[in-house]
């Protein structure tokens, strides 16, 4: 035994915003004697009233209910309330950072509008089939309830989608609390959205490459996996019943209703700035809105539990006035320039394949992004450049020399040589990415 | 966030008549009759609709019914629930309505004023603080709800999460709005007990004790049967809380410092079925729910008394209303277990129709008294940059000392005489606060803002209860051990005088549906 046996080591990710940069972590020394009993949640509050009151972190509910305290914990996601020092290796050092995937706001808190964006995106809300007063007489072992089971106890705390590797490849892809909303929903007798959710839910439910990271870190215990494949089977079921995306299914009735709705009187809503900024504050989040109706699947989002249950809420109805604006959170992350390859190297008359590496970065939250670019040089300093991402599904579109056409092979979308969608689901055209030649080297820019 | 469930009659052997009289016998008689009687009725269509409309899905009898479990101090059993973790199935599925209808939410933004206009009776809307950008906001509404869900953090021992810190109940004070039984808070016999875990006093939920779970003092005794010989461990919450107390304070305490709660009597296979999630919550922290007993302790867990409020959730001043635990009445002086999450949501519900109602009417917004906001913000911005005053931390620590010492569970005139002094003490400390400047999610700064609020309640909560010489519900007195009803039916009501200090009233109990004698006389 050393002198000090219980003394642990904690090393925290703090961001300040106000400072930029990448973030750093700090080492605080703690004497934690009774491990058994001694949350994470307990560590970072003794840390922030013993050590340092300017760390920052979420947390409500203290009791694994309401999914704030999501974060990253010796490398694993976890609820800093239900991991206990006990459970972590002994006499190691301790390591918190925050959620991948998501923005950081500061230090352990991150932005989950991203995450929430998706999730509404998946048509996350009961909508009965058809009106009805009294509850449903379901018997316990009815067979769709006991697929549910327990899947409807998720808290939204966002360690799923963290630890998932298909989301950070595939920005469009809704990830698993998502996909298993929807999966809840798919499954629920009673509800009245299934074509419009499978439609969605197809979007993405072949993205996921069945690696159960999203199962073994639930803090529910949920299966995300299990929620996908369950989709992946009704998408062979009704494939043929399944129609293109359209637009937002409340969207129609949220029109009739506003007729009726008595009109705000006041004009400055200050809510109002706040939700249309909103995606443009995160790239990921703006593609992850379907293409129609994408503002408005935009414009509605908004954090989940954590308003539920946080602190205190005044509901304001009637005429809103702002004298203030709310501005997004999140500075927008800038577009850069990235070059592509020297001009000269580029066959003129031409389409060329050529690959395109960046990386996007906003404090811990750092992408490498590796994609594809579809050059067409029609005369020297001519050039159009496209994406090669099918605005389909996002699956690699390539140049046909011999039909002079671009050819998606997933589902058999094609577009000419302008881009312009001549066969197949494609929504619309390829997009183009603005370019410039700069000392000879040919440059587009991405966000 | 609520576990055990949501009392509401569906059977049709069951009927409001029953809830209403179950609820005015745990209310010991002083709730305002007219909030209590809407609150059964209204909880039936309010249950249907959770389901029909907000996609809820409540267990099931094998028949397919909407299952109900027994609770505490209930004459038939009408506990709907989910498991034993109900409330955030409710919370979830209202919320996704939410994203459904399209409604402007304001993230991670906490009241923290009303605003008033220059006569001082005229809601105007509220100041807001944006906690991840450290900014205040003003908005200024043609009707303004506050529904914060109270949340009496200001004690040793607290069931709800620290983020809850009173602040609707403090705000509506300090605006001058006209109070009710602020004595009475609830104390939930069953916290756990954690030592120094920030989880101490999280709930154990009612349902245990409905089911049959039993309690023990540190000596191995059943001291149930001794204080209620009758219904034992299924006695009110008020009962239950004060008998483990009188146990802890004679020296009967088990060895953590509060009571055994059994629930493996009645068998591993239906504790695990039936209370997974507490199991589980035990099972964190070394307890074995299951198969063992579990210390637990009363925990401070519900304000029963808030705003005053008539049966459209208006309070005392204009364009104001109130709903859930923010307002006062439903519960008299004990809430029963189950009625508290009927009265959020059926007070939710009600208080969006009522507000619709009003706004067809009257939709201008008053203005602002010049310079209110401006005097407020500089007044709450002062701890940043302040140097050298108390850390908002160490008060917080001092008021929940205070708290549960002198106007805790059981109380007496000499604790309360004491305690006043202490909390205006401890007020100058939090004006006098400093806080290190920053402006993203600072933690801190929000503590401050919740001592704010905790002092406010802790001075009506003392004040009201020096105000009742007798022990009824949830307000013990050790110096008038008794329960008068020829002296207690009367209600307590304070309000903010102009210097501020509150200013109180007494006014007996209407009985406007059911006599005294039926109450008295009404068994479970």
């Amino acid at each position: 035994m050393t002198s000090q046996p219980t003394s642990r080591t904690v090393r925290v990710f703090r961001y300040d915003p106000a400072e930029g940069g990448d973030g750093h972590f700090d080492a605080y020394t703690l004497d934690i004697p009774a491990p058994e009993t001694t949350t994470i949640l307990d560590v970072l509050l003794r840390i922030q009233r013993e050590q340092d009151p300017s760390l920052s972190f979420r947390f409500a509910c203290r009791v694994n209910m309401c999914g704030s305290c999501g974060m990253v914990i010796n490398g694993r996601e976890a609820l800093a309330c239900k991991t206990n020092v006990a459970h972590l290796p002994p006499a190691q050092d301790i390591t918190i950072r925050p959620l991948n995937h998501f923005p950081v706001i500061k230090d352990l808190v991150v932005d989950m509008d991203p995450f929430f964006a998706k999730y509404e995106d998946a048509l996350p809300f009961f909508e009965p089939a058809v009106e009805h007063d009294e509850p449903y007489a379901i018997k316990p072992d009815n067979q769709a309830r006991i697929d549910i089971g327990m899947a409807t106890d998720c808290i939204a705390c966002g360690c799923c989608v963290s630890s998932c590797t298909m989301v950070n490849h595939h920005a469009g892809y809704a990830g698993p609390a998502a996909l298993n909303r929807a999966f809840t929903l798919l499954a629920d007798q009673r509800d009245g959205l299934f074509e419009a959710r499978l439609t969605r839910a197809l979007d993405s439910c072949y993205a996921c490459r069945t690696e159960f990271n999203c199962t073994e870190v639930c803090p529910k215990q949920i299966s995300g996996t299990r929620a996908i494949k369950y989709i992946q089977r009704l998408a062979l079921k009704h494939l043929k019943s399944l129609k293109p995306l359209s637009a937002h299914p409340v969207e129609e009735a949220a029109k009739e209703r506003a007729k009726d709705a008595p009109q705000p009187v006041a004009t400055g809503c200050s809510c109002g700035g706040h939700h249309h900024d909103a995606p443009a504050a995160s790239p990921a989040a703006a593609t992850a809105c379907p293409p129609a109706g994408a503002e408005a699947a935009c414009a509605s989002r908004r954090t989940f539990l954590t308003a539920a249950v946080g602190a205190g809420a005044v509901a304001v109805l009637g005429g809103i006035l702002g004298t203030a604006a709310v501005a997004p959170t999140q500075v927008r992350t800038p577009a850069q320039w990235v070059p592509v390859a020297a001009l000269k190297d580029i066959p003129v008359g031409e389409v060329s394949t050529l690959p395109l590496g960046y990386t996007r970065t906003q404090a811990f939250h750092s992408e490498q992004v590796q994609s594809t670019l579809l050059v067409r040089h029609d005369a020297p300093g001519q050039v159009l450049c496209f994406s090669n991402a099918c605005p389909h599904l996002g699956c690699a579109v390539s140049w046909d020399p011999l039909s002079s056409r671009f050819k998606c092979a997933c589902h058999g979308g094609a577009f000419d040589r302008d881009g312009n969608v001549i066969a197949g689901p494609p929504p619309r055209g390829l997009t183009r990415l603005p370019w410039k030649v700069e000392d000879g080297i040919l440059k587009v820019e991405v966000v | 966030m609520v576990q055990g469930g949501f009392n509401v009659v569906l059977n049709p052997e069951d009927s409001h008549e029953k809830h209403l009289m179950d609820t005015l016998k745990g209310g010991q008689y002083i709730n305002n009759q007219d909030l209590a009687k809407q609150l059964v009725e209204e909880a039936t269509p309010t249950v249907k609709e959770l389901e029909t409309i907000c996609g809820c899905f409540f267990d099931r009898f094998p028949d397919g019914r909407v299952h109900q479990k027994p609770f505490a101090g209930q004459s038939f059993d009408r506990t709907v629930h989910r498991g034993d973790l109900t409330g955030i199935e409710i919370i979830s599925r209202t919320t996704e309505q939410v994203f459904k209808r399209r409604i402007p939410v304001l993230e991670e933004t906490r009241a923290v004023e009303l605003l008033l206009d220059a006569t001082g009776k005229t809601v105007t809307g509220a100041l807001l603080y944006d906690m991840r950008r450290g900014e205040f906001l003003v908005v200024e509404a043609a009707a303004t709800l506050v529904a914060t869900g109270g949340g009496p953090t200001q004690y040793r021992f607290h069931a709800p999460g620290p983020e809850k810190s009173a602040d609707g109940i403090a705000m509506l004070y300090r605006a001058g709005v006209r109070m009710r039984d602020m004595e009475m808070i609830q104390f939930h016999p069953t916290g756990l007990i954690v030592p120094g875990s920030v989880v101490a006093g999280a709930l154990l939920e009612e349902g245990l004790r409905g089911a049959g779970a039993h309690l023990y003092n540190g000596e191995g005794e059943r001291y149930m049967q001794r204080y209620a010989p009758d219904v034992a461990e299924r006695a009110t919450r008020d009962v239950v809380s004060r008998s483990a107390y009188m146990e802890m304070m004679a020296g009967r305490a088990c060895p953590e410092g509060g009571v055994q709660i059994d629930a493996a009597h009645m068998g591993a296979d239906f504790v695990l079925k039936s209370f997974p999630g507490m199991a589980e919550r035990c099972a964190q922290f070394g307890y074995d729910l299951v198969r063992g007993r579990v210390p637990v302790s009363p925990t401070a867990h519900f304000f029963m008394g808030g705003a005053e409020i008539n049966t459209d959730c208006q309070a005392s001043l204009h364009k104001l209303f109130v709903a859930g635990e923010d307002a006062g009445g439903v519960h008299g002086a004990n809430r029963l277990g189950g009625n508290g999450i009927a009265e959020s949501c059926v007070y939710g519900r009600l208080a969006g129709k009522s507000l619709a109602r009003f706004l067809s009417k009257d939709r201008g917004i008053a203005k602002t008294a010049p310079g209110l906001v401006k005097s407020m913000v500089a007044r709450l911005r002062e701890p940043l940059s302040r140097i050298g005053g108390r850390s908002p931390l160490q008060i917080r620590h001092d008021i929940q000392e205070t708290n549960w010492l002198k106007v805790g569970i059981i109380r007496n005139q000499k604790d309360l005489d004491e305690a006043l002094p202490i909390f205006r003490s401890l007020g100058d400390d939090v004006e006098r606060a400093s806080v290190a400047q920053s402006n993203a999610c600072n933690m801190v700064y929000n503590v401050w803002l919740d001592t704010r609020s905790m002092i406010d309640v802790s001075i009506m909560a003392a004040t009201s209860a020096l105000l009742r010489d007798e022990t009824r519900g949830a307000h013990t007195r050790l110096d008038f051990p008794e329960q008068r009803d020829d002296y207690g039916l009367f209600n307590t009501f304070l309000w903010r005088g102009e210097d501020g200090m509150p200013v109180t009233e007494k006014k007996p109990v209407e009985f406007t549906h059911k006599p005294v004698e039926a109450c008295q006389k009404w068994k479970k």
